[in-house]
Formats: C-alpha cells, structure tokens, sequence
C-alpha cells in the first residue's frame, strides 16, 4: 500500500516538473523557432539564451491555464481513478490476506479434522480388531463346549456300549459254560456219583414241614 | 372269582373222590397216585399233548382216543376217570385233582406223600434216607411218588403240600448262571 501512495504523491508533481522546466529553459522550447532566425540572421550568441518575452509570456500564461485546466478537471479524475485502483487494490489484498486466513483456518480445521478423521478410524479397527476377538474366542469357547459335550456324549455312548457288549458277553459266556458244565455233568457222572450227589443234597436239604 | 374257585375246587373234589374210591376197591391208593402223578408230569412237559387235549375243535371222542393210546398202561379206573376229564373239557383241572387225590389219599392211608424227582432210579438205601429224614421231620410216616427225570441233571428235587425243596444240579447251574450273568466287571457297574 506504500508503493501505491508514493507512485501518487510521484504522479502529482510530474506537471509541475514539467512547468518549472519549461520556466527555467524557455530557449529549448523555442529552440527550433530560434535557430531558423539566427540562421537568417547570420548571428548567434547570449540572444540564443534569452527567452523572447513576446512568445515566453504566452506560452507561460498558455502553460499556466492549460496547468489550471488539467488540475481542476484531469487531475481529480486521474486521483480518483487512482484512489479507487488503490482501494480495489486494498480490498483485494485485504481480501486475499483475509483468504489466506480463511484458507490457513480451513486447512488447520481440515488437518484436525483429517486427525480426528484417523484417530476415529484408528478407534473404529481397533474397536472392530476388539470386537473381532470377543467373537472369535465366543465362537472358540462354543466350540470347544460343543466339542467336549460332543466328547462327553460319545464317551458315554461308548461305555454304555462297552456295558452293554460286556453284559451280553458275560451272559453268553455264562449260558455256554452252564450248557457245557450240564452235558459234562450228565454225560460224566456214573449212578453211583448221581447216588452221591443226591446224598449230599439230600443231607443239606432244608425241611419239608410247612409248620 | 371266589364262586369259580369252589365249582372248581367241587368239580376236583368230585373227580378225586371217584378216582379215590376206585383205588379203594383195588387196595391201590397209593399206586394210583403215583400213576397220577406220571400224567400230570406227562401233560405238563409235552405242550403239544396238553394243547391237543385241550382243543375243543377236535372231537371229545378223539381227544380220548389219544389219550387212551398214550396211557395206555395205566390203571383202567385212572385212565377211565381221565377220560371223563377230557371229555367234559376238564383236562386243565388235572393238577387240581391231583392235589385234591393226594390230601384224600394220604388221609386214607395216614401218611405224607412226598414227590421225588431224581435222574436215576432211587435204591433202597436212599429211599430209606429219604424217609427217614422226612418222617422225622414231619412225625408221620411219610410215602414216596418218585418220577426219573434226566432234564434235572443230577441232585433231587422234593416237593410236598406246595413246599418244595429244589436241590438239583439244573437249579445250582441256574443259579450259577445267573450269578455269572450279573456280577460286576471290576467295580464299572
């Protein structure tokens, strides 16, 4: 914004360099007109150097309004242009310096949202991960209960056909060796051992007497 | 039912009485209860016989037929008094008579009658064995009905007025068997 005021206050006193150059050397203004006649004349020297008041008058009184006539019309013109251009200039940097605000605050709003955005991801993985294990060890606890009740099951089914293999086995081997115990003993035993027998019986029998 | 139970008790009172007074005119009481006894042993053991006579599909006159040609050695009075039972379908009544002949018969003869079951023929000096340690016990003279039966194996069985002492090798294997069949396999039961 300090470049733009000096360019101003530089901009406003270009025509006033400019008047005070021609007043100071008025022979470069008239220097074309001047030569022609001292060429005609043959003569030169200090006239050369000296404005001639008849045309020095008029083009001062000339450069004066023509002075008078830009500073009242021109110049305000050209100062307001100038203002505005440095106004809309201000603004525009005031706007893009404020964009850049905005833009940095977006950005650090964007950046802590991009963190809280991971960090809520982060927790969500970790939170599934979690949730993730407590179903595998349900489902591995499940498991492993079905497995063992499927086991206590089986065993139970397996010695109750254990028992029931042993008893029909017990039984059959009772029922062959009384088979074979009774043809031994009927076919081995003379009269006189069945005698014997039936003496022995006879001498453990209990009584016959109902009272 | 209790009515039954008399007419029946009455019906084999009847048939023990006939059979009774018939064994009384032959001096037979005792001989014809044994004989009794060999056709109540011999209906009870053959199902197919006891069936046959019991059918009442089949002729009564053919039912005593057949049992007129299986007995056909017993006594004529037994065998008559049999065939009355058969032919008033009263076969199954046997057993009942049976009993009702052997109360009438040892009051007649003032005796104990005591039903032996042996495999092999008894001998004097068994049979003496026999009575005498039954008589002691009972304090009557006691009267034996013996009955070879091989299917005991061996040992004796001794029944009377529905007491029965069971001391044959089929029931000790019995037994035997069953104590096989349930004893326990090293403490797992």
């Amino acid at each position: 914004m300090k470049v733009f005021e000096a360019a101003k206050k530089k901009l406003a006193l270009v025509p006033l360099a400019a008047g005070a150059a021609l007043v100071a050397f008025p022979s470069l203004a008239f220097a074309d007109e001047g030569a022609q006649p001292e060429a005609a004349q043959g003569g030169g020297g200090v006239e050369l150097l000296v404005p001639n008041p008849l045309e020095f008058v008029p083009m001062l009184i000339g450069f004066i309004l023509l002075w008078i006539i830009l500073a009242k019309f021109a110049w305000p013109v050209i100062t307001d242009m100038l203002d505005k251009r440095v106004t809309t200039i201000r603004d525009s940097l005031e706007k893009a310096e404020s964009a850049k605000i905005e833009s940095e605050r977006l950005l650090e709003e964007h950046k802590t949202q991009l963190e809280d955005a991971k960090k809520q991801a982060a927790q969500i993985v970790a939170d599934a991960k979690a949730a993730g294990e407590a179903v595998k060890a349900d489902i591995v606890a499940a498991a492993q209960v079905e497995a063992q009740a499927a086991i206590s099951k089986a065993t139970a089914a397996i010695e109750a056909e254990k028992k029931a293999a042993i008893a029909q086995l017990q039984s059959s081997v009772a029922d062959l060796s009384v088979s074979v115990a009774g043809r031994l003993i009927g076919q081995d035993l003379s009269d006189a051992d069945h005698r014997r027998v039936i003496e022995r019986y006879l001498a453990e029998a209990g009584s016959l007497n109902a009272n | 039912m209790p009515t039954d139970r008399i007419v029946i008790k009455k019906e084999s009172a009847i048939y023990a009485e006939a059979l009774l007074e018939a064994a009384r005119q032959q001096d037979a009481i005792f001989a014809l209860s044994g004989q009794l006894e060999t056709v109540l042993h011999a209906v009870r053991g053959s199902i197919d016989l006891r069936a046959t006579l019991a059918d009442r599909t089949i002729p009564a006159q053919t039912r005593s037929g057949i049992l007129r040609e299986v007995f056909a050695s017993l006594d004529p009075s037994l065998l008559a008094v049999l065939t009355v039972l058969v032919e008033r379908d009263d076969i199954a009544l046997l057993s009942r008579v049976n009993d009702a002949y052997v109360q009438r018969a040892e009051e007649a003869l003032d005796a104990v009658i005591i039903d032996v079951v042996t495999v092999i023929e008894l001998d004097d000096e068994l049979r003496e064995k026999i009575i005498a340690k039954y008589s002691a016990q009972l304090g009557r003279q006691v009267l034996l009905r013996e009955q070879v039966d091989p299917s005991i194996v061996g040992g004796i069985v001794l029944s009377t007025h529905g007491r029965r002492i069971d001391a044959s090798v089929v029931s000790q294997l019995e037994n035997a068997r069953t104590v096989l069949s349930t004893v326990s396999n090293g403490g797992e039961r």
